[in-house]
């Protein structure tokens, strides 16, 4: 299993390598975890750390051969080997669908230019070369075809393993994430700040934290906006099981494991149209809501919750029917077939 | 990025000025493009030169090339025509000794006296895919647009070593026309002009040979006949008086009406000269079936696209055979929708735009790109004593050559 590091964070692509090498070893496999920092800038660092990985030789490791290598994140798909699958969990974004956006990393120099399509080149050949290439969504299968013209499978990764229940319906809603701004978070402040009667809590931590509590006091929550911080994994579950419904809306998301946790407690999830990976699973009326990504459009999607339990009850339930369906078996199934 | 673009453009009439009329639009979407006009020059961090073999429309072209080198696009691979017209028509025998030498050697040289001297005939009417005289284009080239694989081969067999990006031909979009159809059924045409490469005779003698079980079907020429192909006589001859229907030069937009009232579209051609053709990226906006010759770009179209026949002595039994197959209207449905597919997807204008903008930004700065990882890795393999020449080096640097880096 080959996954990149980057020195002090961890993220949902780090938790997801783990579990599969977990996952594979479970199934009878001698697997193992293989690392390698990475940095992306300044300028062609991007390049010479994706050179580390095709560097490595994991053909054969002390006289014993490696049957078979996955890579999952950029550039951790560039190493080489005959019998080479890619589960990807995204590219290399800045140098597609990010470029130009204040989220992009290269400027308008000739060089900076070049090196992002040398990025596009590199990929297309260390993808190409893939038995299989997989993809966590359906959101990152879409974007591989458009930036390669490749086609991957999408096979969706199955949400971590909680004491999944459902308690209760209480009357808050809950957001799951890591603090930053391309989760949206403030918009579930201002929908609240609209509906005078609203709760919510907002479990995760991370650096749009105290932006986001300034927020909260400046629109008067006066406590209906509670800042749960890191969680631990039973008060996590114990937040699924008793909340209404989970606000889930980050932009453009590559997958995101949280409405899984919240199928799995039967419970609806609202996310937004431009949500990416979601959408894979939630659907408008079905399962949970969508929506314009608007305050007011978001606030009365939370009132319809608070207000009909019933629904709450049965999109979570439906909900539920589909996280179960994905499973590990499944994952590894199609891996290694 | 700034782009310098030496091109004919319209209201210049040539198939390159529309080439380039569609793609600039496309590609001003992605860079900064300076058209230079006519005889000027223009300012870019990189500079696109489009060459063909037309001498009055890329003379000026290829001069600018001189002064500055940069990305040429190889419209076509023999450029004798281009050469011969810069030099020969311009008193400059020696220029054109020298490219014949660059080409052949002394033997070019002296074929190029014999030229000179009118003891043979010229070689650009005669001989041209023999001497493509492209060598000095390409030595001024810092990387090269090809619009086919064979173009390519050609290139890379001449020795040149530096970038080549196989772009396709962006197709047109289908104007909204009505289709003014011929009677009959079904209705093949041929467009563009009718000279001695395009194989009008062996096309009229599969003709006649496949009207023997189509009395309906219709034959259409469009283009103007170049001095020395006969015609009318060949049409007597064959007896297919009737079942031909010849139009000289039509406008852009009849030519369009007329293309989308046939059936198939033929597009033959030897010796080919490495073009692609307008016609057939045409024909592909329509959806039209095609009937080509077996050479050059045309046969790098896909078999479920273009039924594809060899100019050899068979050609005329294998095109009667092809039109044969081409008469069910199954067939014809089914490769038409592919040919729109192609159109819409490989061809389509914005694919072919950003293949040029990747090409244009990797000519610009990839460069600079492969000094700074370079500079990295060496430095990193020299503080750890790695020699230059060693075995280490030698994988560090099969290992940038597998990404592209």
């Amino acid at each position: 299993m080959c996954s990149p590091q980057v020195p002090f964070a961890r993220g949902g692509a780090e938790i997801l390598a783990e579990r599969l090498t977990h996952e594979l070893q479970a199934h009878g496999h001698e697997a193992d975890l293989v690392t390698m920092p990475f940095k992306w800038y300044p300028g062609a660092k991007v390049l010479t750390h994706a050179l580390l990985w095709r560097l490595a030789d994991l053909t054969e490791v002390d006289g014993r051969p490696i049957d078979l290598v996955i890579g999952t994140k950029f550039p951790s798909y560039v190493v080489k080997h005959p019998n080479k699958v890619v589960w990807l969990v995204h590219q290399f974004r800045q140098a597609y669908e990010l470029d130009g956006t204040d989220l992009g990393q290269f400027g308008d120099s000739a060089e900076d230019r070049a090196t992002r399509r040398a990025v596009h080149r590199l990929d297309r050949v260390a993808l190409g070369e893939a038995r299989t290439l997989g993809a966590i969504s359906q959101n990152v299968a879409d974007r591989v075809k458009r930036n390669t013209g490749l086609d991957a499978e999408v096979i969706l990764p199955p949400p971590q393993q909680l004491d999944f229940r459902c308690d209760s319906y209480d009357d808050f809603v809950l957001s799951v994430n890591r603090l930053d701004r391309a989760k949206r978070i403030d918009l579930l402040l201002e929908a609240a700040a609209s509906d005078g009667s609203m709760r919510v809590v907002i479990a995760g931590d991370g650096p749009d934290r105290e932006r986001l509590e300034r927020l909260a006091d400046k629109r008067g929550l006066d406590g209906r906006a509670t800042f749960a911080g890191r969680v631990s994994e039973a008060e996590l579950a114990d937040l699924y099981a008793r909340c209404r419904g989970v606000y889930y809306a980050p932009v453009d998301e590559d997958y995101g494991m949280v409405p899984y946790e919240a199928f799995m407690s039967e419970k609806p999830v609202v996310t937004t149209r431009d949500a990416g990976g979601p959408l894979d699973i939630v659907r408008d009326g079905q399962t949970g809501l969508v929506i314009e990504p608007r305050a007011d459009e978001l606030a009365r999607a939370c009132r319809f919750l608070l207000e009909h339990e019933a629904e709450a009850r049965s999109w979570g339930k439906a909900g539920r029917a589909i996280a179960e369906r994905v499973t590990w078996d499944h994952v590894v199934e199609r891996l290694l077939g | 990025m700034k782009l310098a673009y030496y091109s004919p453009m319209p209201p210049e009439r040539s198939g390159i000025a529309d080439y380039s009329a569609l793609l600039v639009p496309a590609l001003r979407r992605r860079v900064d493009v300076d058209v230079a006009r006519r005889g000027k020059s223009a300012r870019g961090d990189v500079a696109l030169y489009h060459v063909g073999n037309d001498p009055d429309s890329h003379g000026w072209i290829v001069e600018a090339l001189r002064r500055e080198p940069g990305v040429v696009v190889l419209h076509d691979f023999v450029l004798h025509h281009l050469v011969a017209g810069t030099t020969l028509a311009r008193k400059d025998g020696k220029g054109y000794l020298a490219a014949m030498e660059r080409d052949a050697g002394l033997a070019g040289r002296l074929l190029g006296l014999g030229v000179i001297d009118g003891c043979i005939p010229p070689l650009w009417e005669v001989r041209p895919e023999d001497f493509p005289l492209c060598g000095e284009v390409l030595d001024l080239a810092t990387g090269v647009v090809v619009h086919s694989a064979y173009v390519e081969e050609r290139v890379r067999e001449r020795g040149f070593e530096r970038a080549v990006w196989k772009i396709p031909h962006p197709a047109w979009p289908a104007p909204a026309v009505t289709p003014e159809r011929v009677a009959g059924s079904p209705v093949l045409g041929a467009f563009g002009n009718l000279n001695a490469s395009k194989r009008v005779p062996q096309l009229l003698d599969a003709f006649a040979r496949f009207r023997e079980s189509h009395p309906d079907a219709q034959l259409l020429l469009v283009g103007a006949a170049a001095p020395g192909v006969d015609l009318s006589g060949r049409i007597a001859h064959g007896g297919l008086e009737g079942a031909v229907v010849h139009e000289d030069y039509v406008d852009e937009r009849r030519l369009w009406a007329l293309m989308a009232g046939v059936d198939v579209v033929v597009s033959l051609r030897s010796p080919t000269m490495g073009e692609t053709s307008g016609t057939v990226v045409r024909a592909i906006s329509l959806g039209k079936p095609l009937l080509v010759s077996d050479v050059g770009w045309f046969s790098e179209l896909p078999a479920d696209v273009a039924l594809k026949v060899a100019p050899d002595v068979r050609e005329v039994d294998r095109l009667a055979d092809a039109m044969e197959a081409l008469a069910d209207p199954g067939v014809r449905d089914v490769m038409g929708a592919r040919a729109a597919d192609l159109a819409a997807t490989e061809h389509g204008l914005e694919h072919v735009a950003e293949l040029y903008a990747a090409a244009l930004e990797e000519a610009a700065g990839g460069e600079a790109v492969r000094h700074a990882v370079l500079r990295e890795v060496s430095a990193a393999a020299a503080e750890v004593g790695f020699e230059p020449a060693s075995g280490e080096a030698g994988v560090l640097g099969r290992a940038l050559d597998e990404v592209e880096i």
